[in-house]
């Protein structure tokens, strides 16, 4: 069913894992989560929404292991029928072109207020997209073999400019840990889960993967390390700017690295940098949701693959959009995150259930 | 064969297509043509004789005349003039332009229409605000612009002028740019206790939104000179200024928080001067509650160096000696504290030495409640002890007088 050509290893399918992890979340992490925790405790909150997260796509994984081969798409019509299955494919679908979207826009946003002011969204979103598209044609191994030259760039940046800002870092600002008992904690999950949209990509992946056996490895191992990479980052941010200073920063993550200086060292200031390898983590996390839909209709609709993504092309776009402004934008990306509960912990967990019952029966 | 061809003029003629898009920024500005901001005074509003000039002849808008921001840009005309070795060295390499009104976002955009270049604010450095202005607006509302700014670099320093904030941009000495000077300046608390650890845009943004009271580095200036002399007081509640801390002040303010990395005690053994120098420094505020009463405790170990001695036939190779020098810096850093308490809690009734966080970070469930009223008044009733510890580690090159 699917050439042999086309799998991915062990390593690419983490490093799709990952790549999807890392995207807009990492700038607005740190705000969007204290405004809800109110403590210095965020960490601890970014550690649970992590673990939630594996949990969700370990099952995710085990029910895509039922149906060895095949990709959630045609997995579920087999499990609830033609159409209801066709339904739900739908409904992922529309979550993958929304999140690709999304994830355009944000990157528009961003780079329209720190880079280049006055160029008009279009002009930045459009190559962005076409490079996407090309892209996304090359197939899921293509994909794979890029994500693998971003990954290891972005990562060493990231962190080496988080450690540049250890001049700013006080760790009175981290305390005192649980001072507000554990609730306050526990209410900030959802506002992190945002920042884990991801691992939702096993539901095909697991199909193309040349050792499927291994995917429980890979989910773990692919959320682990954002979840590092994210209470390294929530820590140094709140170290540096207080929990009273990062709720009031739209940017938090990119306030951190403008407030500093290195002289001395090749660059002084490394916002610049940070953004354009950003601007190669919101691309992966473009590209594969992108893939995901247009590989999602191919397969419902039995259209050309090739067909699919010029025809998505237009519809990302305008759902990139359609957010008249920021706040609609953030609002957007909470819509995606609220969805990831039912689409990705609850359907899957029931749509296993109903497997194994009814393997059970027979 | 036909085919090969027409292949290849297609592929010759998207490329050409593209070049158009390999040009670049799209919306640049060279940087011959733009003004570097790199300090920026806010004072109380008062209009130069230009300006009411200009007034005068219908230019200007809607506006009170609330706030005068003086822009210090680099000026890169001077530049030019001193590579070419003519008689124009006498030019200084900044430039200041001051503006009036009431939005300190607008002032900047009126600038374009009195210069040729207008401001961008990529490089701005520090912020100098007059005690004048600080103490009648908030300045969580006079930083507002900037903070806001996608330009301006959160990385930007903050100070108070206690006289007119623009006189802290001029200098005399050609060649220097007193932005510059200022920020280099801030960094030298490791020579000296009497500075106040940066304070960055970044970090005030917090301390604004934390209604806790705290402290800015304070900037005199006289003729082209400029000195950092004490901290003004910033009242949480309102974020105005309140009242100074003048240098000894601030140096008991070093000593509470522990954020001394150098300096120097003075006192005297038997009426003659001994100077002590900070080589280390750990400090405590230990809050203690017992039975719902909140009392303090400040814990200080020093190590440093005798590095001056005026007394008569005193030997530091005499142990006894020793002892009877850091008994006598023991008291004198504890008169600093007791000093600067004193007057946080009965003259200005502010905490700004940062007893409400070690509060909060030992015992949050009191902190809870003793946030609800005013903490800065709650603080100003609490008694403190104090516990000074002093080892002179050495004392120099020489061991007798």
């Amino acid at each position: 069913m699917i050439k042999s050509e086309e799998k991915i290893t062990t390593t690419q399918a983490i490093v799709i894992v990952t790549n999807f992890i890392l995207a807009t979340g990492i700038l607005t992490l740190p705000r969007t989560s204290v405004e809800k925790v109110k403590t210095p405790d965020v960490w601890i909150t970014v550690i649970l929404g992590g673990l939630i997260m594996i949990i969700a796509a370990i099952i995710m994984v085990k029910l895509s292991q039922q149906y060895p081969g095949k990709t959630f798409y045609q997995y579920s019509q087999e499990i609830l029928g033609i159409w209801i299955g066709r339904f739900l494919s739908i409904l992922i679908i529309c979550y993958f072109i929304t999140v690709s979207g999304f994830q355009v826009r944000s990157m528009a946003e961003v780079t329209n207020f720190f880079l280049l002011e006055s160029t008009p969204l279009w002009a930045i979103t459009m190559p962005f997209m076409w490079i996407g598209l090309y892209l996304v044609f090359g197939g899921i191994n293509t994909i794979a073999r890029m994500f693998e030259i971003i990954f290891p760039i972005t990562l060493f940046f990231f962190i080496l400019v988080l450690f540049m800002s250890f001049k700013l870092f006080e760790i009175d600002n981290l305390r005192p840990v649980l001072g507000d008992g554990i609730t306050p904690v526990l209410k900030g999950i959802p506002a992190t889960i945002l920042a884990y949209t991801g691992p939702e990509i096993m539901l095909l992946l697991v199909a193309f993967m040349q050792q499927p056996s291994k995917a429980v490895k890979v989910v773990i191992i692919g959320t682990v390390i954002p979840m590092i990479f994210y209470v390294f980052l929530v820590v140094m941010v709140i170290g540096a700017l207080s929990i009273e200073g990062v709720v009031v920063r739209t940017w938090p993550s990119i306030d951190l690295i403008r407030s500093f200086e290195m002289s001395g060292l090749i660059f002084e200031r490394y916002e610049s940098i940070l953004l354009v390898i950003w601007i190669m983590q919101i691309f992966a996390s473009f590209v594969i949701s992108y893939y995901a839909a247009s590989l999602g209709l191919a397969q419902l609709f039995r259209i050309k693959f090739n067909k699919i993504g010029f025809i998505l092309l237009p519809i990302i776009y305008i759902i990139a959009m359609s957010s008249n402004n920021i706040n609609e934008l953030f609002k957007l990306g909470n819509m995606i995150g609220n969805s990831m509960w039912f689409l990705f912990l609850g359907l899957p967990l029931f749509l296993l259930l109903f497997t194994k019952l009814r393997g059970a029966k027979s | 064969m036909k085919k090969n061809i027409s292949g290849k003029l297609a592929l010759i003629t998207l490329q050409v297509l593209l070049l158009p898009f390999l040009t670049g920024c799209w919306s640049s500005h060279e940087i011959e043509e733009v003004s570097l901001e790199i300090g920026i005074a806010l004072d109380k509003g008062y209009l130069s004789s230009i300006d009411k000039e200009f007034e005068e002849q219908d230019g200007g808008y809607q506006k009170n005349n609330n706030i005068t921001i003086t822009f210090q840009t680099v000026n890169t005309k001077g530049i030019g003039n001193n590579s070419k070795g003519g008689g124009s060295s006498e030019q200084h390499s900044y430039l200041n332009v001051s503006e009036t009104g009431d939005s300190t976002f607008q002032i900047v955009r009126e600038i374009p229409l009195r210069r040729d270049h207008p401001i961008i604010g990529h490089h701005l450095k520090v912020i100098i605000i007059s005690e004048e202005l600080a103490s009648n607006y908030s300045i969580k509302d006079l930083l507002d612009s900037y903070l806001r700014d996608n330009d301006i670099r959160p990385s930007c320093l903050v100070l108070i002028s206690k006289g007119r904030a623009s006189n802290a941009l001029e200098t005399n000495v050609i060649g220097e740019i007193p932005s510059f000077r200022l920020t280099k300046m801030v960094e030298n608390g490791y020579r000296s206790n009497k500075i106040l650890p940066a304070m960055p845009l970044a970090k005030l943004t917090g301390k604004i939104q934390s209604e806790s009271s705290f402290l800015l580095q304070n900037v005199i200036s006289a003729d082209g000179e400029v000195k950092l002399t004490g901290a003004a007081v910033i009242k949480g509640k309102t974020n105005k200024v309140v009242g100074f801390l003048n240098e000894e002040e601030l140096e008991g303010i070093t000593w509470i928080n522990g954020k001394v990395k150098g300096g120097v005690v003075k006192s005297s053994v038997k009426g003659q001067i001994i100077a002590y120098e900070i080589k280390s420094m750990k400090s405590k505020i230990l809050p203690h509650i017992n039975s719902g009463d909140i009392t303090f405790e400040i814990k200080i170990e020093t190590e440093g160096r005798l590095s001056e001695n005026w007394v008569n036939r005193g030997k530091p190779s005499d142990n006894k000696f020793l002892r009877e020098i850091e008994k006598s810096i023991e008291a004198e850093i504890k008169s600093l504290m007791e000093n600067v308490v004193q007057k946080m809690q009965n003259d200005l009734e502010v905490d700004v030495a940062g007893f409400g966080n070690k509060l909060k970070i030992k015992h949050p469930k009191v902190w809870k409640e003793v946030k609800k009223d005013d903490w800065d008044v709650t603080f100003s009733k609490l008694p403190i002890k104090y516990n000074v510890e002093v080892t002179v580690a050495d004392y120099g090159a020489v061991s007798s007088d």
